[in-house]
């Protein structure tokens, strides 16, 4: 059990110019948390993580696990244990021996090896295969050794870099769940590396975001969805994803077609310090509905549903100054509207609003 | 400096051995060699402890050099040994490629005894090329040889094989390329077997027909394995002494520049060093040439070397 | 998919379904008659010259070599028996200094050329495309021309005559190439491996003999194979570098008693050359089922 921190910690691969893949990276996890690390590709997740586990150099800034600074340490030196994307499972071993491997070199006896491996193998449910190799193995079950190599150990972080990127879509959702029950029976501190957002969100005690190798934004789901700190960590996050648009600023509020959405008080005068005559506009699916026949809304033209049963996403085109701006707006799925047609939609509460600075992308609503 | 060790001495440890072993066994004498051609060394003149002997040899410049390309026969008449070699070389490597593909294109085949005909054909590398040299010696002797006993009895003339004709050199490339098929045949089975079934799939999808098929998928993708066994073949063929000079020993119809330059070393009481090594250096600085040519040709298709 | 399995099965060299097998109904029988009749006449022609030195090892000198040849005429053993039993030559000592040679040159050229491979597949060290290049020129010398050179070498290093000294140089002539084979072979076992091994708890060389190593063990075959028959049958650097005592003579250089002579002893010579190619054979089909693939390994990526 340990806390981890990256203390500005940078890795920069030479070349003209040099690619800082992670930059001055600041983050603490607390023992025991599940931290999920997510980005789009090359944001520098992976990297991240491989210079926790000692696979990739620190170029400046420092690294600790348990107070201790590991930056030059070795990997076999930092007592992690590591799930990789395509398992690295070792071909020419059985299943018990790939997951008793790092406590033979360690040279824990024989009989120890074999009882902690029988235990990871009953608590994975990998009695039946320890005799196998892993290329007579499913994917899922190549996945619980991968699982299970790792937990034998009892290091004192987790590090998961995609590890069920190679599932199928059931046994992820399946996985996920137990990746996350497991996390939560051993207490081990880990870090988990994924592009999913929806993985992050279900995972993670708290979840960091990063794109181009800099921490956008590390808080809980909730806080990550609710309260996003720039417009990236808003797109990125939430699926189908937030509607994002650059909309003209009026004394009242924003103005989106036919509709005028008030705006906080904090929210105009924090525009108005910074000179702004638009904003980012940010809305969920969720947070726009359908108008009443007497209320004022933005003409949207429908162009695609999404029936998902018990809800319905309607995607279409709505005028905002001389362009035309797709929405994405979440209906009941009971009564969608059909394509071609012309729907009015407004906001289901000025609250949920995200306004977000056109140039920065930082969040200005408090 | 020290972060630069750190970095990358487990990297120099692991090749240390090969670079100790290849400088002192093979870059030395390659240097002393190569000074060698600009002395006039031989049996007499060399240092000999056993008779107490110093070395007397002298420094003669590029005499050597003038003489090999100027001198003709005396000298094995450098620039027809020169020509031989090339056709020896282009014939033998492309044989080589040609029947190895087309064999492993066979063998790449589902079919019954696919196993045993993929032994039976790797044989012949298998055996030590001075045992099938001497089989093949006899098949080819003009009277007792069964190639000629075999076209007796089909009523054809039945030439000397390994006289002092041409068709000596025709005799001595048929050995090698028997000898030289097997490695390019596996080496090419695994170029074949590598490449994805999909592509061939995707090929007959869009109506390629079976040469197309062959044209635009089988040979792109056998296109970095083929570059560095032609390579490869190239260097080692131009190079390859044992299979004439244990066939047909010193014959002029067979010799080739590396033959010669092994004729110069080992031949008489004289021994002459100087020449041989002049020959190796000649040889050297063709064969870089041909690479550098060859490399700047296949640049594109991504470095192997 | 898993990359170990996929990388396991490419370095294993398993014969996948075969591209041509992309066709579904059988082959007609005119294009089979065809196919098997080529594979057998190549074979026949592959495998003639070697079965012609079985048969005439079991015929007298006299009838080695006649006009009207028979497959099997006066067939006894006895070329066999004076091999063997040193009527020619003290045969056993050349055979079991060809073992030792032979055998230290495959597991010192081997091993040499793995660690190298290894440290130019994994390593992005200055110096790495001069030591292939190195590679490269190193088999364009004529290098037997280089007798003399070596020679005083091996003198000053104390080696000459010493089985250990042509070890060496055998190696020379064949790590180039190994370490060409060995890199391949390396390059397609995944770095996902080395770098769980390293997390595991090994060290850099732990990684290399533990896990690198015996995922290209096909490839390990293949140089093996290739070194062991080099320096199996190799003559010009033996007579050269090894001492003229009879009884410190490789099989290969001793078997030159035979065509050396006037009268070619055609039946002596056969039998001592099966003798001769006999632990090669059996060397060869030890690791042909590794051969295809083997040559290759990863290098052809597609």
């Amino acid at each position: 059990m340990a806390e981890v921190a990256y203390v500005n910690a940078s890795r920069v691969f030479p070349g003209t110019p040099p690619v800082r893949a992670v930059d001055n990276l600041e983050l603490s996890v607390a023992d025991g948390e599940f931290l999920v690390l997510v980005g789009p590709s090359g944001s520098g997740k992976s990297t991240a993580l491989r210079m926790l586990a000692g696979l990739e150099d620190v170029d400046e800034g420092a690294i600790t696990i348990g107070g201790k600074d590991v930056t030059n340490t070795p990997p076999k030196g930092r007592d992690i244990a590591m799930v990789f994307q395509s398992y690295a499972l070792y071909p020419h071993m059985t299943v018990a021996e790939n997951m008793g491997f790092a406590l033979k070199l360690r040279g824990v006896p024989k009989a120890e090896i074999r009882e902690k491996v029988a235990e990871a193998a009953r608590m994975l449910d990998l009695t039946r295969y320890l005799d196998r190799k892993p290329k007579a193995l499913s994917g899922g079950q190549r996945q619980r050794v991968a699982m299970g190599r790792a937990i034998v150990r009892e290091p004192s972080v987790f590090l998961m870099d995609e590890p069920l990127s190679n599932l199928d879509a059931k046994l992820r959702v399946e996985t996920r769940a137990n990746i996350a029950a497991l996390q939560q029976r051993l207490g081990t501190t880990t870090i988990y590396v994924t592009h999913d957002q929806v993985e992050a969100m279900t995972m993670g005690h708290r979840v960091a975001v990063l794109k181009d190798g800099i921490l956008q934004q590390c808080a809980s789901p909730r806080e990550l969805y609710d309260r996003p700190a720039n417009a990236f960590v808003a797109s990125f996050i939430g699926s189908p994803a937030m509607n994002l648009k650059t909309v003209p600023l009026t004394p009242e509020g924003a103005r989106l077609d036919g509709l005028v959405v008030p705006l906080s008080r904090s929210a105009l005068d924090g525009a108005a310090a910074e000179g702004l005559s638009e904003v980012t506009f940010g809305i969920r699916p969720e947070s726009l509905r359908l108008a009443a026949a007497d209320e004022a809304g933005m003409t949207m033209t429908v162009e695609l549903v999404e029936e998902l049963g018990a809800d319905a996403y309607v995607y279409g085109s709505v005028r905002i100054g001389e362009q035309s701006e797709r929405f994405i707006v979440r209906v009941d799925g009971r009564t969608p509207p059909a394509l071609g047609q012309q729907v009015e939609v407004t906001v289901r509460d000025a609250d949920e609003v995200h306004l977000f600075h056109p140039g920065t992308g930082l969040r200005l609503t408090a | 400096m020290r972060t630069f060790l750190a970095r990358h001495w487990y990297a120099y440890a692991m090749a240390l051995p090969v670079v100790v072993v290849v400088g002192v066994l093979v870059l030395l004498p390659l240097a002393q060699g190569l000074y060698f051609t600009f002395t006039d060394i031989n049996e007499a003149n060399i240092a000999n402890p056993a008779l107490e002997r110093r070395a007397s040899y002298e420094f003669v410049g590029l005499d050597n050099y003038v003489k090999v390309l100027t001198r003709g026969e005396s000298y094995g008449a450098f620039w027809s040994t020169l020509a031989r070699t090339l056709i020896w070389t282009s014939g033998c490597v492309l044989a080589h490629y040609c029947l190895g593909l087309g064999l492993a294109l066979l063998l790449n085949r589902p079919m019954r005894f696919r196993g045993l005909y993929r032994v039976l054909l790797i044989l012949p590398w298998a055996v030590p090329p001075f045992i099938s040299v001497f089989a093949w010696r006899y098949l080819f002797n003009s009277q007792f040889g069964v190639v000629n006993q075999a076209l007796d009895g089909l009523g054809l003339p039945t030439p000397v094989w390994l006289g002092q004709s041409d068709l000596a050199l025709l005799s001595v490339m048929v050995i090698n390329i028997w000898l030289g098929v097997p490695f390019m045949m596996v080496t090419l089975l695994g170029g074949l077997q590598s490449i994805p079934g999909e592509l061939y799939e995707a090929a007959e999808m869009d109506g390629a027909t079976a040469w197309q098929r062959f044209r635009d998928v089988t040979l792109p993708g056998l296109r970095s394995v083929s570059s560095t066994l032609v390579l490869l073949g190239v260097i080692w063929t131009f190079n390859l002494f044992h299979v004439i000079f244990l066939t047909t020993g010193q014959n002029p119809h067979t010799r080739i520049l590396v033959t010669y330059a092994f004729e110069r070393f080992f031949s008489g009481g004289t021994r002459d060093y100087a020449v041989a090594s002049t020959y190796g250096a000649l040889i050297l600085s063709l064969l870089l040439v041909f690479v550098t040519i060859y490399r700047r040709a296949t640049r594109r298709q991504g470095e192997v070397w | 998919m898993s990359v170990d399995a996929a990388a396991l099965r490419s370095a294993r060299g398993e014969t996948r379904a075969a591209p041509t097998a992309a066709r579904r109904g059988q082959r007609s029988r005119l294009a089979s008659i065809g196919l098997h009749g080529a594979l057998v006449t190549a074979s026949a022609v592959a495998v003639f010259p070697i079965l012609w030195v079985l048969v005439t090892s079991f015929k007298p000198d006299t009838r080695a070599v006649s006009p009207t040849p028979r497959l099997l005429d006066e067939s006894t053993v006895d070329n066999y028996v004076d091999v063997l039993s040193g009527a020619r030559g003290d045969f056993l000592a050349w055979f079991g200094n060809s073992v030792t040679i032979a055998g230290l040159s495959t597991l010192v050229g081997v091993f040499v050329s793995a660690t190298t491979g290894y440290a130019v597949s994994r390593f992005r060290f200055p110096g790495r495309r001069g030591l292939m290049l190195t590679f490269l020129v190193t088999q364009m010398f004529p290098f037997a021309v280089l007798i003399v050179p070596l020679h005083n070498i091996l003198l000053a290093l104390g080696l000459l005559g010493q089985p250990l000294g042509l070890v060496l140089v055998y190696c020379t002539t064949t790590v180039p190439f190994c370490t060409l084979m060995l890199r391949e072979h390396f390059d397609a076992v995944p770095t996902d491996i080395d770098e769980a091994g390293r997390v595991d708890g090994l060290s850099p060389f732990g990684v290399f003999w533990r896990l690198v190593l015996p995922l290209a063990r096909p490839g390990l075959a293949v140089t093996a194979f290739y070194s062991f028959l080099t320096a199996w049958g190799e003559v010009a650097f033996a007579s050269a570098f090894l001492s003229v005592a009879d009884d410190s003579k490789t099989l290969s250089v001793g078997l030159q008693v035979f065509v050396q002579q006037n009268r070619a002893e055609w039946g002596h010579l056969a039998a001592a050359s099966v003798l001769v190619a006999l632990p090669a054979v059996v060397v060869f089909y030890l690791v042909q089922r590794f051969l295809v693939g083997g040559l290759t390994g990863g290098a052809v990526k597609g």
